[in-house]
């Protein structure tokens, strides 16, 4: 088994996805880095506290105003309070450092960017042996499917929790020059829990900043790990690599626009995108349905990738293969 | 009896309400090369995706050493070596990488790979990627990845593709010489019946799902019979034989009979105390090529 995840390993590693992937991820972690560091130079003005709390009072005046759907209200009542509550502890939350830009990469790529980059790693990693007809040699060598499948699988989630890292490593890396790189302990809050219109301030724990990004990494690693799942299904069930990779971008895209567009399609809160943004979720966004707690978002993506890897499993291992 | 190095028995592949591959079977034995040959979409490519395991058959058994292929995949493949159409190798890297990747499925050591370049010419070019290479040296890297393991049965799709004719003799030879000295069962399937003949101990001709002659290349190609007569006058010639009650045909050159070489004496007698000039008697050279065309109904192989 060894032997065959490394040669799935080599053949990743020379079709260049990977360094692809790491490249993008450079790029962007540059560009934010630039971003938070001219904010930095901008906003060392002394008045935070005014302009938190002027952006308090703009948010509470569109939410009075109302005219907007109810998810959009809910998570910029949420915010609200998220704010209210910083400003209450005299924390400026802006205030960009090293180590908040490691973490909060944790929620913003995870929502689509590195679900987009394995979906582009792992879509194809099937497909492309059928496109380039070495699916008839892999498969004639006595090795069971099973065993050549489990391979691939476990290939890819050791490329998924490498894009992770390298996207930890890489964002602090490249914002350690240019922006403060002291305070992984600085006070972390999480656990804002909203019942109908009440924050409830008492769940909120604080943690140091180094213990809250290591469980928000954990939480999107958990959610990459079914994302690649999906994408194994995907990438058996297409025998070209670009329709296989096109459908599980359009998935990504398309559920999560769907679950911004009607957030009254409760039975949209059973679409594994729903779920996906675990990160946010465990931040204080409010996901986008009633009802899903993390311990269902956990549930919910769990289910789905093995539902998905059962499903591969079977049509792998019976299928004809054909010209 | 030699024994038997891959077995196919009652091959039945049913696609929808088509029956792609109709009652097959076949037996290859250690030390020949056994040709398969037919028309486009007579059902080639599906026997022999069935053979190594990509298809599924409908009804009917494959063994290979003895190993029945879906109880005991692992140990059955382990005795082939094939190229399913082309040879389709990983582009993207070298030729010796591509051979360490295989060598690592099937467990053989590295030295293993230097054997098996150097077994098909192509130890020079191992260290640049498989997208440069010509299709005959994609086909020569095929091949030695086949060889890979020390298989016991050689399948191989037209192995002669892409080849230039010097490649395509040394193939054959290596062939041989890999079924005569190392006592290997090679199968190949081929359009060139040329080919086919000179390569091939024994051949199946398969037309429509269905095998329609199987015989050593020798038994198919002497199984008919025909005697070639040039004479002088044609004529009076045509006369005699109707008289000696013998069906013939006529062509540009003279008759074709439905005879053997040990008729022809009584014929000539015949022909020169009438004073007819007998030019040229002979049997005729019969070739793969007008035998699979009869048997086919005409068809154009491919």
């Amino acid at each position: 088994m060894i032997s065959l995840i490394q040669n799935e390993t080599i053949k990743i590693l020379r079709r260049r996805r990977f360094m692809i992937v790491v490249g993008i991820l450079f790029v962007i972690m540059t560009l934010v880095s630039y971003s938070q560091y001219r904010q930095l130079r901008e906003s060392r003005n002394e008045n935070w506290r005014a302009e938190l709390q002027e952006r308090i009072a703009r948010y509470e005046n569109r939410l009075r105003r109302g005219r907007m759907n109810e998810s959009w209200s809910r998570s910029m009542k949420a915010e609200v309070r998220r704010m209210q509550f910083y400003l209450d502890r005299d924390i400026n939350p802006e205030q960009p450092t090293a180590p908040l830009v490691v973490r909060s990469f944790a929620n913003a790529a995870g929502f689509l960017l590195l679900p987009l980059l394995i979906g582009v790693l792992g879509s194809d990693i099937v497909s492309a042996e059928n496109a380039e007809g070495t699916d008839k040699l892999l498969l004639t060598r006595p090795v069971r499917r099973w065993k050549i499948l489990t391979s691939k699988l476990i290939t890819l989630w050791m490329f998924a929790t490498l894009t992770l890292l390298a996207g930890a490593i890489l964002s602090y890396v490249v914002s350690a020059p240019v922006l403060p790189a002291r305070g992984w302990d600085a006070p972390m809050f999480n656990g804002f829990q909203f019942t109908g219109e009440t924050l409830k301030v008492d769940a909120v724990r604080e943690l140091p900043l180094w213990k809250d990004a290591l469980i928000a990494y954990g939480l999107e690693w958990y959610a990459l790990l079914a994302v690649a799942a999906i994408a194994l299904l995907l990438s058996v069930l297409f025998k070209s690599s670009a329709a296989s990779i096109g459908t599980m971008l359009a998935s990504l895209i398309g559920g999560t626009i769907l679950t911004r567009i009607s957030p009254d399609w409760t039975a949209g809160k059973y679409l594994f995108v729903s779920a996906l943004p675990l990160a946010e979720y465990y931040s204080g966004q409010a996901p986008p349905y009633d009802g899903m707690s993390m311990g269902f978002c956990i549930a919910l993506l769990g289910i789905w990738a093995l539902a998905a890897i059962t499903a591969a499993y079977t049509i792998f291992t019976r299928r004809d293969v054909f010209g | 009896m030699p024994t038997s190095a891959l077995a196919a028995t009652n091959l039945t592949k049913v696609i929808g309400d088509r029956t792609i591959v109709d009652d097959v079977s076949f037996e290859l034995r250690a030390g020949e090369v056994f040709g398969f040959l037919g028309p486009n979409g007579a059902g080639k490519t599906t026997t022999i995706r069935m053979l190594v395991g990509l298809i599924r058959p409908t009804r009917g058994s494959i063994a290979i050493c003895g190993f029945d292929i879906r109880r005991e995949f692992e140990k059955a493949m382990a005795c082939v070596g094939c190229i399913v159409e082309n040879p389709d190798l990983y582009r993207f890297m070298t030729g010796r990488e591509n051979l360490e990747h295989f060598a690592r499925m099937t467990g053989t050591a590295n030295g293993e790979i230097t054997r098996v370049a150097e077994l098909v010419n192509m130890a020079h070019r191992l260290d640049q990627r498989v997208g440069t290479y010509s299709l005959g040296m994609r086909q020569r890297l095929g091949i030695a990845q086949a060889m890979l393991g020390r298989p016991r049965v050689l399948i191989l799709d037209e192995p002669a593709n892409g080849l230039d004719p010097a490649g395509i003799r040394e193939i054959r030879e290596l062939l041989r010489t890999l079924a005569e000295e190392q006592g290997l069962a090679v199968f190949i399937s081929s359009h060139l019946l040329a080919e086919v003949e000179l390569t091939c101990d024994r051949v199946a001709i398969i037309h429509k799902g269905r095998i329609l002659r199987e015989g050593t290349v020798n038994e198919l190609i002497s199984s008919q019979r025909t005697l070639e007569l040039r004479v002088g006058d044609p004529d009076r010639a045509a006369a005699i034989l109707a008289d000696r009650g013998i069906e013939f045909t006529r062509d540009d050159h003279g008759f074709l009979l439905p005879l053997d070489e040990s008729d022809a004496p009584p014929i000539i007698a015949a022909m020169t105390s009438n004073n007819i000039e007998v030019f040229h008697a002979a049997r005729r050279a019969h070739t793969l090529e007008e035998m699979f065309i009869e048997a086919t109904g005409g068809e154009t192989v491919g």
